[in-house]
This record gives structure tokens, C-alpha cells and sequence, in this order.
């Protein structure tokens, strides 16, 4: 019970019978309240339903669930709303993806928000689309980017107040990023800030000559909101061209860093850098975790954050203030971090014309999907790729427009993006963890090792639970305070979204993609 | 009727992708020059993933093994540039038809199918070499016979270089695919259990047991195991020598499947 002294999550997180953002709450701990399934009934849990996508792209999107309603995306561009009960749907949107509409790494999108009656998605051809959640049909449209130069939306967008919020991905395409807000009735923009720095604008003198006109800076992940400080957290993605970094000196700001943002302006409140000068392509395109934490004695307002550079990060998220940093995976890269937080970079770790091998990889020592916090434990959760390594190679590039502008490339030992679930490598080319971590030190608590890497997010309940997925086609649950694991499916295909639960009609219930479809569980009967 | 028309003819839906972004009438785009040009738009628009070289990337596949995976004909590759791969990170590029073209005659240039006709040795009598030694107790030859326990050699002349096929006779061990690593293991009950490693995750590994038997241990059936990554075949540096390996090589890299066919055509 110490901990829960110890540990608040903040006003929000009691709705917990639905699921209704990305991360449940918009603190983005991705912790539910209910107890219904627990460590003493988890083996019982039976598979309810299977709904399975017209299209072959793997899912990455996380369901939210309103009142025994699912609202999820489908790849390439497709919301649907499905009985929670029996998977059924009720209706589907279907937008098509034009011809030289490019993403990156596959017609992926990271599911929806919710206002109201109103079902907000960003679309691979990068338009914000406010869709009837009766109906399916759409209410309003507004175009957000220009795909044919690069840009698109596959980011879950954050609903704050009377806004939505959405920013781009295209990171390799040499866009120039930025977060935007639209009136959550009429789609019309009513703030927009630069991820890159335009002229006039503070940080833009870190980018050398007129790089930053194609700098990157996406913003593919969604973002977290603090009520209290009225400020929005938002992720931002590597500089461009990735692995040339001679064609853009300087910090190159705001890549690789948290911004907060005022919730009604958008204006700058501060920033943190995690990875100036990047050379690597480590997005800060991770989930921010709000929790406050009793730190040295003192109440703080914290974000906790597991970033792709492999360092674990506990900030102060009212002013920005660095509290604490240290490496969850093996690095190579970096010394350490300097008392501002800022990291000494090892030399002759740059990307080379003959490849410079560096850990983490291109992967980094985690990503995109969701990490976890539970107030009860007290402890912060990620799913982590442990002693995994890539080649950096590198070479000049024109920029042309809508076209890869990445300035080299990466090769790994591990399969980045998705494979079947065949494993014939050696786990010394590296290995998936979920990892504890105590955020008071950065110390690992406890961790469950598995053969393959893994692309899943995390959920943790009320009842001490964790579950999460991987590569090698599971879906598990642990206890979140030892991390022994209680129960195990296999579900045929990769798992790359993060689980949620949610109720109907009294009963819990846990979703989580695997491959193109989406599987449901509750507990059996005498469950 | 030339090769370019003929394709045409065959493939309708090739073409008419091609129809919507260029000129059809113009002669196959094969020349040095355009070479050069595939070899510009490979570095902007394939190589962040497939590597400057084509040798493969972090998200995608070697483009200068000779074989390709979703077909190593013209039309297989344009359609595979243009409309992509679904269910993967190939997406389909909106280019214009010649520039597809110049890419697929870079694509050609990088490869190694031509490995047999720089062979010294005679491919006729390596065939006898291939029957002598047995070859065929372990690895088909795309004939309809031989064995399975082995690499499929079908194809083999596309996929490796004359060094390459010369070290995998006289030195198995040099390069072993992980495909073909062992389990060596033994069960709880003392028994010992060996076979093919195919697969294997946190709980269980798959394994093709030497009669071809497909098996999973459980690894909390196992006491210990051990992976092991030395190749299942012996040397045969003291049985084929001489003129008898030059000859068996030359064999080996006239094995070249769809992929000199298509060359040939």
C-alpha cells in the first residue's frame, strides 16, 4: 500500500469501464482499474471472437471501446465499429489510398479518437476525416499535408477539449513536420506548430544552411495532456535525411525531443532534447507517461519515458527539468548522459560509407508501441529490444520531392518491420524483454525474456496484471510484480499493438491485435 | 515478334500500368545508359531499404541473389515496383514506365546469373560428378528427383557465385544458412533427440528429424539443448578435385531456374 502513497496517476483514469483514447487516459499510463481477471483466474481466459481485416497489412492500431462499441481502424484507411459482444460489425468507412501515396513502413494506421458522436481519423493520404459514430458516414473533411510530397497520417489523434490533434509521418520522405490542432466541429486548423523551426522562429539556427526546409520531424505517435498544466505532450521523429548527418549541422530542433505545448495556442512551453544531432533514425516518437511521483521528497509532476535511443528518462513535466537518465538495453553510442541530461556521443559511431555497427538499432532499444505505468507497483513498463545491433551506412542524396530521402541506409541481423512467425537466427543477434522498471533509480526490477523481438505495447490492471505480445505469435499475461508469466495463447501472427480492456455489461473484457485481425477475451465459464 | 512486344502481349495488366505512366513504344530501356539511370532512381527510391549495393536492408530483401522471391520475370518485377508487395513494406511507386524499366535493367546488371557461362569447366560432365557422389541422396536439382534433407540446388546457379558454389563443396562448414543449423537435445527421460532446426520460440522448437519426420520438443520436455550451426554434409575436398570439381561447379551454375529462362527469352 506504500505505493499508492507514493504514486498517483492523475484525474482521469476512473472511466474505466470504456476505453476512450489511444492509452485508455489521456496521461497515457495504459493502466486499467479493473479486476475482474486476475493472477488467481487468468488461466480461464477464453477466446470470445476473432474479426479479421479485408486487407493482408498487419495492425497496429489500439481499439477504443464506448459503451460496448469498438470504433478501430483497419489498414490501409478503414474504420469500422464492432459489437464488442460477439465482433459484428456495424458499419465501415473505406477511403481509398491514391496512387504515389508512400509510407514508409507499410499502410499502417494507429487507430481513432472520440468526441461525442464524432470519430475523428487521420488517413494515409494525410486528410483528417470526422466520421458519425452511428453511422460511419463523414461529417466533415480537412487536409492536413500534401501526400504526393511525402506526408502522411497514420497517428491516433488526441481529442483536447474542443480540438483535435494530429501531425504527420513521412520522416523519410524529407517533409517538414509539424503538430496541428482542428476544431473538433468544423475541421478548421486553429493552431499549428513547426517541429521544424521556420525562419524567424526560435531553434531554426540549428540546422545548417536550408536544411531544415526538409528536416522531418513527425509526429506518428500519439501524444499525452496534463488537465492541470493545460499542456499537450507530443513525440517527435528524426531528423532528415537520416543517416546523413553532415547535410544538416546543428541540434536540429525539435527532432528527437518532448514538446509541451499549450493546449489553446500551441505555443512552446519547453522542450527536451533526447538525441541532438541524431544519426541513427531514433525517433522520440514514444508515448509520453504522465504520473506524479514523491521524488527526493518532493511532490512532482513526472514523465516517464523509454526512449528508441535506449535510455530510460524520468522529466519534470511542468518545466522540462532532466531528473534522471540511464540505459535500459545495451548502447554504444553514447557515454552517458551530462547532468543537463544531454548525451556524450561516442566517437566513430557515425554512419560510414563501409556501415558502423551501433546498438540499439534502427529499431532502437524500444519504440513506438505503448509503454505501461501502474500506480500500485509503482513501476514503469516497456517492451524493449535487448542486444540488438545495426550496420549505419551512408551517402550524399539530393532531396526530390515525395521521393525516400534518407541519405543511407540500415541493415540488421533482426527483420525491422514484420515476418512470419519463423525463427531460424541465433538469439545473440538479439533477443525481446519486457523489462520493470523502477522509476525512482532507472533500476530494472524484473524482466521476462523471449526468444524473438516484439513490437507490442503493454497493459497493466488493477489486479497486479500485465499483458503484451510479441513476434513469435503470443499473447501473454504476467504478474506485473514479478513478471512470472500466468497465461498464454498463441494467436498465429506477430502481435504490433498494444492490448486494452474494457467492460459490457459487467463482464471484463481483453482485445488485442495479432496479424490483420483482432481477438477478444474474457473469462470462460467458473472463470 | 521482339522480347518487349511479347511481354506485352502476355502480360495485359503490366501493361496497362505501364500505359498510365509512359510511353510503351519506345525500345526496351537496356542500354548502359539506362543503367546508369536505374542505378539513380534505385538510390532514391529503393535504397534506404534494399542497400546501395541492392544487397538487402534492414525491411527488405537482396535484389542481387539472382532470385526473386515474388518472381524474377520482367513483368513479375514491374508489377512488384509498381503495385507493390501487400502485406509488406513494398509499397507500389507511382513512376513513369521508362524508369521502371531502367530500374529492372540495373536490377539485371547487379545479379549474378551469368555465373555459368564464365564456368571453365564442362557443366555436361559435372552432371556425372553430381550422380557419383550422390549428391542427389540430400538435395533436389529441379530434375523431379533427389532428396529433401538439403538445400534445394534448382536454382542454385542464380543464387551463388563459381567461388561460392566451389567453397560450399570442399568447405560446408565456411557458410551454413541458419536454416540448416541443428538441434541436438536431450529429453527429460534421457532420450536423445536430434533434427533440423525450422523454427523455434520461447516454449518449443520445431525440428525435421533425419528420416524427415516433422517434430516439436517442448522445452520443458528437454534436460538440455544445443544449437548446432556446422552443416550437416561432409567435406568433399579429398573426394572432388581437379577437373572433377571444376566440372561439378560448372554443373551447379548452369542450374538457374525461372530466372535464366527469363534471361534467355
Amino acid at each position: 500500500m506504500r505505493t499508492l502513497l507514493l504514486f498517483g496517476v492523475v484525474a482521469g483514469a476512473a472511466l474505466a469501464q470504456n476505453w476512450t483514447t489511444y492509452n485508455g487516459t489521456t496521461q497515457s499510463t495504459h493502466y486499467s482499474a479493473l479486476d475482474q481477471i486476475k493472477p488467481s483466474n487468468v488461466a480461464g481466459l477464453d477466446l470470445k471472437w476473432v474479426s479479421q481485416a479485408d486487407s493482408l497489412e498487419k495492425f497496429e492500431a489500439t481499439p477504443l471501446v464506448i459503451d460496448g462499441v469498438m470504433y478501430v481502424t483497419e489498414p490501409p484507411n478503414t474504420a469500422v465499429a464492432l459489437d464488442t459482444r460477439t465482433g459484428r460489425p456495424y458499419w465501415r468507412y473505406e477511403r481509398p489510398v491514391p496512387p504515389g501515396n508512400y509510407v514508409c513502413c507499410g499502410n499502417v494506421n494507429r487507430g481513432l479518437a472520440i468526441q461525442g458522436d464524432t470519430i475523428f481519423m487521420g488517413t494515409l493520404d494525410a486528410h483528417l476525416v470526422a466520421l458519425d459514430r452511428a453511422t460511419g458516414r463523414k461529417k466533415w473533411e480537412t487536409k492536413v499535408a500534401d501526400y504526393t510530397h511525402g506526408y502522411s497520417i497514420t497517428v491516433a489523434p488526441l481529442v483536447v477539449k474542443d480540438k483535435v490533434i494530429v501531425g504527420p509521418a513521412g520522416g523519410e520522405r524529407g517533409i517538414s513536420g509539424f503538430l496541428a490542432a482542428y476544431d473538433t466541429n468544423t475541421g478548421k486548423e486553429v493552431w499549428k506548430f513547426h517541429t521544424i523551426p521556420q525562419p524567424g522562429e526560435p531553434g531554426h539556427e540549428t540546422w545548417s544552411g536550408d536544411s531544415w526546409k526538409t528536416g522531418g520531424g513527425s509526429t506518428w505517435v500519439t501524444g499525452s495532456y496534463d488537465p492541470e498544466l493545460n499542456l499537450v505532450y507530443w513525440g517527435i521523429g528524426n531528423p532528415g535525411p537520416d543517416w546523413n548527418p553532415t547535410a544538416r549541422l546543428g541540434d536540429n530542433l525539435y527532432t528527437d525531443s518532448v514538446v509541451a505545448l499549450d493546449a489553446d495556442t500551441g505555443k512552446l512551453k519547453w522542450h527536451y532534447q533526447f538525441t541532438p544531432h541524431d544519426e541513427w533514425d531514433f525517433d522520440s516518437v514514444q508515448v509520453p507517461v504522465l504520473v506524479d511521483l514523491n521524488w527526493r521528497g518532493k511532490q512532482r509532476k513526472a514523465m516517464l519515458w523509454g526512449n528508441r535511443n535506449g535510455f530510460f528518462y524520468v522529466l519534470d513535466r511542468t518545466s522540462g527539468e532532466f531528473l534522471l537518465g540511464k540505459p535500459f538495453v545495451r548502447q554504444t553510442w553514447s557515454k552517458g548522459l551530462d547532468d543537463s541530461g544531454k548525451p556524450m556521443k561516442i566517437s566513430g559511431t557515425s554512419p560510414s560509407i563501409s556501415g558502423t555497427d551501433v546498438y540499439p538499432g534502427v529499431q532502437g532499444g524500444t519504440n513506438w508501441y505503448s509503454p505501461s505505468f501502474s500506480p500500485r507497483t509503482g513501476l514503469f513498463y516497456l517492451t524493449a529490444w535487448e542486444n540488438y545491433h545495426t550496420s549505419y551506412y551512408t551517402w550524399e542524396q539530393e532531396y526530390e520531392p515525395g521521393k525516400s530521402f534518407t541519405g543511407g541506409s540500415a541493415r540488421s541481423p533482426i527483420p525491422s518491420i514484420r515476418r512470419e512467425p519463423i525463427i531460424t537466427w541465433g538469439p545473440e543477434w538479439g533477443y525481446g524483454v519486457i523489462r520493470a522498471i523502477n522509476p525512482m533509480n532507472g533500476e530494472k526490477v524484473w524482466e521476462y525474456k523471449m526468444l524473438d523481438v516484439s513490437d507490442a505495447g503493454i497493459l497493466t490492471t488493477a489486479s497486479d496484471l500485465l499483458f503484451s505480445g510479441n513476434r513469435e505469435g503470443y499473447f501473454f499475461a504476467l504478474d506485473a510484480k514479478t513478471g512470472k508469466e500466468l497465461w498464454k495463447r498463441y494467436l498465429g501472427m506477430q502481435v504490433a499493438d498494444s492490448p486494452i480492456t474494457y467492460t459490457v455489461d459487467g463482464i471484463q473484457y481483453i482485445s488485442v491485435a495479432a496479424g490483420h485481425a483482432i481477438f477478444t477475451f474474457a473469462l470462460g465459464h467458473g472463470g | 515478334m521482339t522480347r518487349f512486344s511479347y511481354l506485352l502481349f502476355l502480360f495485359s495488366s503490366a501493361a496497362m500500368v505501364h500505359a498510365q505512366h509512359g510511353s510503351i513504344a519506345d525500345a526496351p530501356f537496356s542500354t548502359p545508359r539506362d543503367v546508369a539511370a536505374g542505378r539513380q532512381s534505385f538510390r532514391s527510391q529503393c535504397a534506404a531499404c534494399h542497400g546501395l549495393d541492392a544487397s538487402g536492408g534492414t525491411v527488405a530483401p537482396s535484389l542481387v541473389s539472382g532470385t526473386f522471391k515474388h518472381g524474377g520475370s520482367d513483368e513479375a518485377l514491374f508489377t512488384v515496383i509498381t503495385k507493390g508487395v501487400p502485406g509488406t513494406a513494398m509499397t507500389g511507386f507511382a513512376l513513369d514506365g521508362r524508369e521502371v524499366w531502367q530500374l529492372i535493367a540495373f536490377l539485371r546488371s547487379m545479379n549474378v546469373a551469368r555465373s555459368a557461362a564464365k564456368a571453365p569447366g564442362d557443366a555436361g560432365k559435372g552432371a556425372q560428378v553430381y550422380q557419383t557422389n550422390g549428391c542427389a541422396r540430400c538435395h533436389t536439382n529441379g530434375s523431379g528427383s533427389g532428396g529433401f534433407s538439403g538445400p534445394d540446388l534448382s536454382e542454385i546457379g542464380s543464387r551463388r557465385t563459381l567461388a561460392q558454389i566451389e567453397q560450399a563443396i570442399v568447405d560446408p562448414n565456411a557458410y551454413v544458412d541458419p536454416a540448416y543449423w541443428s538441434v541436438k537435445a536431450e529429453m527429460n527421460s534421457g532420450q536423445t533427440v536430434n533434427g533440423i532446426r525450422m523454427n523455434e520460440d520461447m516454449d518449443s522448437i520445431q525440428i525435421r528429424e533425419p528420416g524427415g519426420r516433422l517434430r516439436t520438443l517442448m522445452k520443458a520436455d528437454l534436460a538440455r539443448f544445443e544449437i548446432v550451426r556446422t552443416s550437416p554434409m561432409p567435406s568433399f575436398r579429398e573426394k572432388i578435385s581437379g577437373a572433377d570439381l571444376q566440372n561439378l561447379v560448372a554443373y551447379l551454375a548452369s542450374l538457374g531456374g525461372s530466372t535464366a529462362e527469363a534471361e534467355n527469352k
